[in-house]
């Protein structure tokens, strides 16, 4: 491999393959399936074709017998499900299932042997016989051994049981229904099934008996369950007709349950390889954050305005408006969250601005900011908290000086007992060897650069023609909605009156895929590239969400300009009222107007509330409906057409899908974001989005359990975890901003919230600390709050970050010099070994040849002695 | 079925076994009853046939291999006492084992047998030593025909650098221990866990 290029195509490529491999080999299965299915009939019609009526009927009663034999062959060999196999074979209570075994295999001799008896024609025999050989082939191999064991007892009793008494066809097939289900008593001798009998009468009697026994309590009632328990258990399957149906059926049950459990156990172990768990696990933290959200606005803030505070009804910011009245209980208006669910405790706007609610003297507005603030703080210490955590363990777990001998020794999982599972493993560990050698070969790889260079640049260029494509469409929907809104919802069709959210949500879908294409453009390392594509997703996003916010700003606005009016109406309208009732009745008491009847500012708050809410629904809703859509119905169709289409949908182009981690959890972390940008305005939000994650939890474990297959490439989650909570934390920091913003500069609205009446909404401090304190704690504070001394502290606390920020680096400076002064020293030690080594071969060597020489001279000298002495001797002759 | 396995297993066997491989009697017990229910041919042996209809086994790269470490050279079958003594590697360690008594020789289960069987699933001709042709064979097991030999190689020798130390392009024994000192000894115990 040359240039990188090519390095990286030949990955792909061979990925590819690999996936094809593995898909095909799956798929091999069914096709084996098919044509063991198709020989079967082939078989039929062949035997059928050409022989006697009454041959024939003999003929179609043995082969209607050969394939129940198959089936159940077939139903405990490893076919679409091996974990039918595995749990004959492993798992608890083998010992019912290896007599089911036993069992069947006794039965299937029998009918063999009947078959030979009914068969004269010993060709079509041979037939049938090599039939099944085939047949036997496509088998696992063990189960070719246990075949052929099979058969040699097959021809061993054939010899012997050539006079076994025919019974009845019909006798046969009820006992065999019978027995596939009370195999565990077929196992028993007689006399052990006297004994149980005898055993389950005793239970009863005691049972009956129990009353009057002169026992504890306790131990009565321990011995009345152990006892029923016993009675149940057995008595079922001792017992005739409905008792032993009901046994039957159970034990069914239990075996149902058992193979779950035991595919739970595989996906568990095998498919859901690191990453696709580390979703998962993700996903309960967020749930974790969310549920103290949620018991925060909903302790401190729901509950308390909903019971203590003044009831609906009561005055006109908790009223619906009259205008609205009639609509307000629709379906349609409730879904958009308006009507009476907009004047409800769900939204900022029903909250009544008294300092104190109720006999606690709870402090509402109060409450509610600090509930705003404290959600915010709460997020920013956790993440910041688990951020620092998982920067500890990636700093000191990191020794990869033995990457590859834990790879070599420790990557099969020893529990894996089902072959896709074990596939999947297989594919991973191929992945990751290749990673491996990927990495190593990283260093030393050259490149056309220019060709690399212009196409990322080009890329890059695409990807932000897309971004900004997208924040227009966005900003352009929103205008246009605003357009619609001022000309009253009602006369527009569905799609005006949802097109922003529509949008964002396609958007969301669509865009991620459109990167994946160009990002194949720009030749990263896979890793690299998965984070090129993240940022990109998460560009995205937060452009479609910052222009919705600034959409939302201009609405704001054009709100707050309705709202100056409004209230100039309504001081006119109430002055007017008054005059009218002054120049009517001086005495009288003031008119009451119906709540509903008072006219009203726009809810600016509520409405910033009203569109996250309608956002996240929209958002959840499109998530499940491309879940249930895209892998659910996507998997169906590939999975049953398959078999009648004419090209390979399970390998070729559909397949199946695969579980997306990366987008999921990008997902995940922008709708968290949408929860901290609104939730101030929407308390509802936090408990929203637990439903939300909830369901999607138990949703999404469902599809992947049975509708995705793993990814082919899998990289390592562990060190992208952070860099996922490093996008959590801008996200929480983007996504306060806003919401601190107008919290600060723009005022609340006069008639809604608990903060009407206030010039700002952090007034509500400074009216606590006045009224609520004592005089000496505001004159602290006010010292406190002096610039003079929070410009010092400040100072103060960026130093003391410098100075850790320091040492932190040249900690981590001398970890990084000691880590390598042990390699050296390793290597130091292996060179010296391997001199050494070498020398003492040397020496060996030298030894071994000054043996040999001496030996040669040995040798030598005495051939001369003898050649001496045979001269001598010659000599003497002579 | 419990109190069936454990008629047909004699009381004084039973605590010959314990004494031998430190399993509790229900243990043991159950452990039998797994055997009988593996064992096909009822006749009190296993043979490897019946190892292999284990599914884990069937599928494990090494199943073979661990199958092997059953049977004594030369043999074709294993009795329950010696399917306790190989299972009496993968028994977990506990912490009031350690210290009991010093002296005495070292049990079945201790962390050098542990990684001593390790070791031997690795050592496919029972030289103490992993050569680089044992890993690659190892390999070519584990991912099949997706990697190319060459890559194969350059994995072995890779994985042979990393633990040799005495430059003889071999792992030892104490060179593979060495390796997987920070390898927590997860195989032995996932074994046991689905053999019992």
């Amino acid at each position: 491999m040359s240039t990188a290029g090519e390095q990286d195509a030949g990955l792909s490529l061979q990925e590819e393959h690999e996936s094809k491999t593995h898909r095909t080999k799956r798929r091999d299965g069914d096709r084996q399936k098919k044509k063991r299915r198709n020989e079967r009939r082939k078989g039929g019609t062949r035997a059928g074709e050409g022989e006697e009526d009454l041959q024939a009927v003999s003929e179609k009663r043995e082969r209607s017998k050969r394939k129940r034999a198959k089936s159940k062959q077939e139903t405990s060999r490893r076919e679409n499900n091996e974990e039918e196999e595995a749990q004959l074979t492993g798992g608890k209570g083998t010992k019912a299932r290896k007599d089911i075994r036993n069992e069947k295999t006794r039965r299937m001799e029998k009918e063999e042997v009947r078959e030979v008896e009914e068969n004269v024609d010993k060709g079509k025999k041979k037939q049938g016989s090599t039939k099944k050989g085939e047949k036997k082939e496509d088998g696992g191999k063990q189960l070719v051994k246990g075949k052929a064991r099979e058969v040699k007892k097959k021809k061993h009793k054939k010899a012997e049981t050539s006079s076994e008494p025919e019974t009845s066809e019909e006798d046969d097939d009820e006992e065999e229904d019978n027995d596939k289900d009370v195999v565990r008593l077929e196992c028993l001798s007689p006399e052990e099934l006297e004994k149980l009998k005898e055993a389950v009468d005793e239970r009863k009697k005691l049972i009956q008996s129990l009353r009057g026994k002169p026992w504890a309590m306790k131990k009565k009632l321990v011995t009345l369950r152990e006892s029923q328990e016993f009675v149940e258990k057995y008595e079922g399957a001792l017992g005739k007709g409905k008792g032993r149906k009901l046994y039957a059926y159970k034990v069914l049950m239990t075996k149902k349950w058992m193979k779950f459990q035991r595919d739970f156990e595989n996906f568990k172990t095998g498919c859901s390889i690191v990453t696709v768990a580390s979703y998962f696990l993700f996903l309960r933290w967020m749930y974790g954050i969310n549920m103290i959200l949620f018991g925060l606005t909903f302790g401190l803030v729901m509950v308390p305005e909903a019971l203590m505070g003044r009831p609906y009804g009561s005055m006109p910011r908790k009223t619906v408006p009259r205008a609205e009245e009639a609509s307000a209980m629709d379906f349609a208006v409730l879904w958009d969250f308006g009507g009476y669910a907009q004047y409800s405790v769900l939204f900022y706007g029903y909250y009544n601005n008294q300092r104190t609610v109720g006999w606690l003297k709870f402090r509402m507005p109060l409450s509610y900011f600090l509930v705003g603030v404290g959600t915010v703080a709460y997020s920013y210490m956790v993440v910041i908290r688990t951020m620092a955590r998982n920067a500890n363990e990636s700093g000191v777990g990191d020794d990869n000086s033995f990457n590859f001998s834990w790879k070599m020794f420790t990557s099969w999982d020893y529990l894996i007992g089902n072959a896709e599972t074990a596939d999947n493993k297989f594919a991973s560990i191929t992945t990751s060897f290749k990673e491996a050698i990927l990495e190593e070969q990283e260093s030393h790889k050259d490149d056309n650069i220019h060709l690399t260079r212009f196409l990322r640049v080009l890329a890059n260029f695409l990807v932000l023609c897309c971004l900004a494509g997208s924040g227009y469409l966005i900003y352009f929907v929103v205008r246009r909605s605003q357009k619609f809104a001022l000309d009253g919802l009602e006369n527009h069709t569905w799609w005006e009156r949802n097109e922003v959210n529509m949008v964002m949500s396609l958007l969301g879908m669509f865009c991620p895929m459109l990167f994946d294409v160009i990002s194949t453009l720009e030749n990263y390392h896979p890793r690299v590239a998965l984070q090129w594509q993240l940022g990109r997703i998460f560009a995205l996003f937060l452009g479609n969400l910052y222009t919705f916010i600034i959409a939302l700003m201009d609405e704001i606005n054009l709100k707050r300009k309705e709202e100056k009016i409004v209230k100039f109406n309504i001081t006119t309208w109430e002055a007017s009222l008054y005059n009218g009732t002054v120049s009517e009745n001086s005495t009288a008491s003031p008119v009451t107007i119906h709540p509903a009847d008072v006219p009203r500012g726009p809810c600016w708050e509520t409405m910033v509330g009203q569109e996250f809410v309608r956002l996240i629904i929209s958002d959840t809703m499109t998530t499940y409906i491309t879940l249930l859509i895209g892998d659910f119905l996507r998997a169906v169709l590939v999975r049953f057409l398959n078999y009648c289409w004419c090209w390979d949908l399970e390998a070729g182009f559909p397949s199946y899908s695969e579980f997306d981690v990366s987008g999921n959890v990008l997902g995940l972390i922008f709708n968290q974001g949408m929860i901290w940008m609104g939730s101030f305005y929407a308390p509802c939000l936090p408990a929203l989005n637990v439903i939300r994650l909830h369901v999607s939890m138990y949703l999404q474990c469902w599809a992947v359990m049975c509708c995705n297959v793993p990814q082919e490439r899998v990289f390592k989650a562990s060190g992208s975890n952070n860099f996922y909570m490093a996008m959590l934390l801008v996200i929480l920091f983007l996504s306060t901003l806003p919401a601190i913003y107008t919290i600060v500069s723009i005022p609340p609205s006069f008639d809604c919230g608990p903060f009407s009446g206030k010039n700002r909404m952090f007034d509500v401090i400074h009216e606590t600390l006045e009224s609520d304190f004592p005089p000496w704690f505001s004159k602290v504070f006010s010292y406190a709050s002096n610039p003079g001394l929070v410009l010092p502290f400040i100072l103060l606390m960026v130093l003391a970050i410098y100075y850790l920020q320091s040492t932190s680096k040249s900690y981590r400076e001398a970890n990084v010099e000691l880590k390598k002064k042990l390699q050296m020293q390793n290597e130091e030690n292996k060179r010296k070994n391997k001199r050494a080594a070498l020398k003492a071969q040397m020496d060996l060597e030298e030894a071994r040849m000054t043996a040999q020489e001496q030996q040669r001279n040995n040798n030598a000298s005495v051939q001369d002695q003898e050649s001496g002495s045979l001269n001598s001797n010659i000599n003497k002759e002579y | 079925m419990g109190s069936r396995a454990s008629r047909l297993l004699r009381e004084e066997e039973i605590e010959e076994i314990k004494k031998e491989t430190g399993f509790s009697h229900s243990q043991i017990t159950r452990l039998y009853s797994r055997f009988t229910s593996l064992d096909k041919g009822e006749n009190g042996t296993l043979s490897r046939e019946d190892f292999q209809r284990i599914p884990e086994l069937a599928i494990n790269p090494l199943g073979d291999r661990i199958i092997n470490a059953f049977f004594p050279e030369g043999e074709d079958q294993v009795n329950f006492r010696g399917f306790m003594r190989t299972l009496a590697h993968f028994r977990p360690i506990e912490d009031n084992e350690k210290n009991k008594n010093p002296s005495a020789t070292e049990p079945l289960n201790s962390r050098t047998n542990k990684l001593l069987f390790a070791f031997r699933l690795y050592d496919l001709d029972r030289d103490d030593k992993i050569s680089r042709d044992e890993l690659l064979q190892v390999l070519r097991m584990m991912v099949g025909v997706n990697i190319s030999d060459e890559q194969l190689g350059s994995i072995a020798d890779r994985t042979i650098q990393e633990a040799d130390t005495n430059g003889d392009s071999c792992i030892s024994f104490n060179e593979f221990i060495k390796a997987s000192f920070v390898v927590n000894i997860h195989i032995c115990t996932v074994v046991f866990s689905f053999l019992s």
